[in-house]
């Protein structure tokens, strides 16, 4: 189905997704930040921006977040069960980016066994997403097989026509029955075919060229010579709609407590730190390698996806420069050197 | 849908002290039908909490063989530990499990067993050691070495002592140099010398090897020479884990997560894997 929608009227569409309960959430300023965060009203939303400072990932995989809760009374425990947790909400404006990291993020929460944490809010939610009409030097989408406009993980993609109009498209059933719904927000379609205003994210590797390399490379000196810089922050990790590492530790009282999951990150030095005081990974380089590694080569092998959606957050985030898609560049191109396989 | 994070309660229905800083508890589900659905086999592990504490990860330590009770044996090492040590008889934790692969038990039927371990690696090897005795008639010769620091490190002393004077067991004890006592009747010395004295036949034989990463860097070797092929060495490994289920991305080695497709592992998989274990 497709629809046209003008950008006075997101207010309109916001305030009666509203009247019908759902929570929305949508890009708005937040000092000099713009992020992903619930909104009131279509005159909150921000459109200014390149991608959100935060990623959508935290609207189903949130920082903390509590598995269950138990009192404790002498020796007899009862645990209760998180209730709530799966609000119906509409995350309107994310971006092409950040809406394909869900399909890939839900192979690893539903393999072998189901998360329901997970599962549950990615049924509650339905994911709107702009298109981007700009990008910036950090964006690589096309490098690792997506598009400023791809529709993957959307429900219903919204793109930018003459003047304030958007073309809305629904891509999903989820999506067709939520435009539906809101019928009466949106117009018929023009009938002219009319230019759609997409960036233009130049390719910067090939991403077949990087798994290759991958494979065949996991002793090399790039991975220290490459993270040298890096100070181990996990800012990149925490920014990523794709990391999904995670701690799960108690936090309680004498007689009741919550159990919670936590972001963690494969950058932290403690991430994998035996309590004896070994670890396995004791370097930097190791674990900016295990970072590269999980996300185009371990990943890929087990789940057929890349998990790496080429936002470039982490880039535009990392206190010391690291730069991921550099990274890729140096290893396609050491690819392409002759006498390295590829 | 059920909420994996969410442990089975159960009651420590008996604890031993099995050596400085060491505990085995014998737990019982406290709900009935809980237990009686349960099934493991021998090599899983679970994830064990004390309330207001957090999680940590032991293997199972008694025979599937043996449901009375599921028993686990610690070590002393941190937050968790700690916390779970404080416990008494009669006090409820946390169990999610059985999770991890297992030992390939069936596959060794008919063949000669040796079980190496050190320390306070025993737990997992106890768990298949009683499940093979359980079925003793099923497998050959059945060789333990097992090792500790000290005489007072030696976990399952009373089973030791079973073991001993069983016919059908070659018990082989050993203590570090200089952790010996005057009347102590075992060897004295490493664990990896003390295989290589003790020449077991690698003639139709499995060998299942368990201990601290620097005991089993060692032992690997000798074995080899011994005429172990890869393929017929099985030992245990121990990546830090929290989730057990393949999602928090803590334990992998390179692609293979160690919590779904280990803890258990041939030394010829351990051969072909990254080094960062
Ligand atoms: C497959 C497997 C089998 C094992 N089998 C056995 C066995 O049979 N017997 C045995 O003794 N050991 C076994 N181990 C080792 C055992 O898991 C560790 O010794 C144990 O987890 C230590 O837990 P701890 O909480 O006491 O240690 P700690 O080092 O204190 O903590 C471990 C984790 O708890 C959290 N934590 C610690 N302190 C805090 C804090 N202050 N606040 C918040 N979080 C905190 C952290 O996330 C930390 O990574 C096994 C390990 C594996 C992987
Ligand atoms: S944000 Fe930069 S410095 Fe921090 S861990 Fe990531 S790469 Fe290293
Ligand atoms: S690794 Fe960097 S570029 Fe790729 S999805 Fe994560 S934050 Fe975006
Ligand atoms: S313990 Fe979480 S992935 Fe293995």
């Amino acid at each position: 189905m497709e629809k046209r929608l003008n950008k006075k009227d997101f207010d309109n569409f916001i305030t009666s997704l509203r009247g019908k309960g759902y929570k929305t959430i949508a890009p708005k300023k937040d000092n000099n930040l713009i992020v992903l965060d619930e909104v009131q009203g279509g005159g909150e939303i921000s459109l200014d921006h390149v991608i959100t400072n935060n990623s959508i990932k935290e609207f189903f995989f949130p920082k903390t977040e509590k598995v269950l809760s138990y009192r404790m009374e002498k020796n007899n425990v009862q645990i209760e069960e998180p209730e709530d947790f799966a609000v119906k909400s509409v995350i309107f404006g994310s971006r092409p980016c950040d809406a394909f990291s869900l399909p890939v993020m839900d192979k690893v929460f539903n393999w072998d066994c189901s998360d329901k944490f997970w599962v549950q809010r990615r049924e509650a939610v339905t994911i709107v997403t702009i298109a981007c009409d700009k990008c910036d030097t950090y964006c690589f989408c096309t490098s690792v097989g997506l598009a400023p406009d791809a529709k993957g993980g959307s429900d219903v993609l919204f793109t930018k026509i003459s003047g304030d109009d958007y073309v809305v498209e629904t891509v999903t059933e989820k999506g067709e029955s939520l435009i539906k719904e809101f019928e009466g927000v949106f117009s018929d379609p023009l009938s002219e075919a009319s230019d759609r205003q997409v960036a233009t994210v130049e390719k910067k590797f090939e991403i077949e060229k990087v798994k290759s390399w991958l494979d065949e490379n996991f002793v090399h000196t790039v991975w220290t010579d490459f993270s040298l810089k890096c100070i181990g922050c996990g800012a990149c990790t925490f920014v990523c709609p794709t990391c999904h590492c995670f701690d799960i530790v108690d936090e309680c009282t004498m007689t009741k407590g919550d159990r919670v999951k936590n972001w963690d990150g494969c950058q932290f030095k403690m991430f994998t730190m035996h309590t004896s005081g070994h670890n396995p990974r004791s370097t930097q380089g190791e674990r900016w390698r295990q970072r590269i590694m999980h996300k185009f080569k371990y990943y890929v092998e087990k789940f057929d996806s890349i998990l790496c959606v080429g936002c470039g957050r982490c880039s535009r985030v990392c206190p010391a420069d690291m730069n991921i898609s550099e990274m890729l560049e140096i290893i396609a191109t050491e690819a392409s050197q002759p006498g390295n396989k590829e | 849908m059920d909420n994996i994070y969410r442990p089975y309660l159960m009651n420590i229905r008996d604890m031993i002290e099995e050596a400085p800083g060491v505990r085995t508890f014998r737990l019982n589900f406290l709900n009935e039908d809980e237990g009686k659905k349960f099934q493991f086999k021998a090599g899983q592990f679970a994830l064990y909490s004390a309330f207001g504490y957090g999680e940590c990860t032991f293997c199972i330590a008694s025979s599937p063989t043996r449901m009375d009770a599921i028993e686990c044996t610690f070590r002393e090492a941190g937050r968790v530990t700690n916390a779970l040590r404080e416990l008494n008889v009669g006090d409820t934790l946390g169990f999610r499990g059985p999770y991890g692969n297992v030992f390939p038990i069936e596959e060794w039927e008919g063949k000669n067993l040796v079980f190496i371990a050190g320390g306070i690696a025993l737990p997992p090897l106890r768990s298949v050691i009683w499940n093979c005795l359980d079925l003793r008639d099923r497998f050959k010769d059945v060789t333990i070495i097992y090792g500790a620091k000290s005489v007072a490190d030696l976990v399952y002393k009373h089973e030791l002592k079973e073991w001993d004077a069983r016919d059908d067991v070659n018990l082989i004890t050993t203590v570090d140099p200089g952790g010996e006592t005057p009347d102590w009747p075992g060897k004295v010395g490493f664990v990896p010398t003390v295989v290589e004295q003790a020449e077991p036949s690698s003639n139709n034989a499995i060998a299942i090897v368990c201990g601290p990463p620097i005991m089993i860097k060692f032992t690997l070797p000798v074995l080899e020479k011994l005429g172990f092929k890869q393929e017929k060495v099985y030992t245990t490994l121990e990546n830090r884990m929290k989730c057990g289920l393949g999602k928090c991305g803590r334990c992998n080695i390179g692609c293979t997560y160690v919590c779904k497709e280990g803890p258990v592992f041939t030394a010829e998989e351990i051969n072909k894997m990254p080094d960062e274990f």
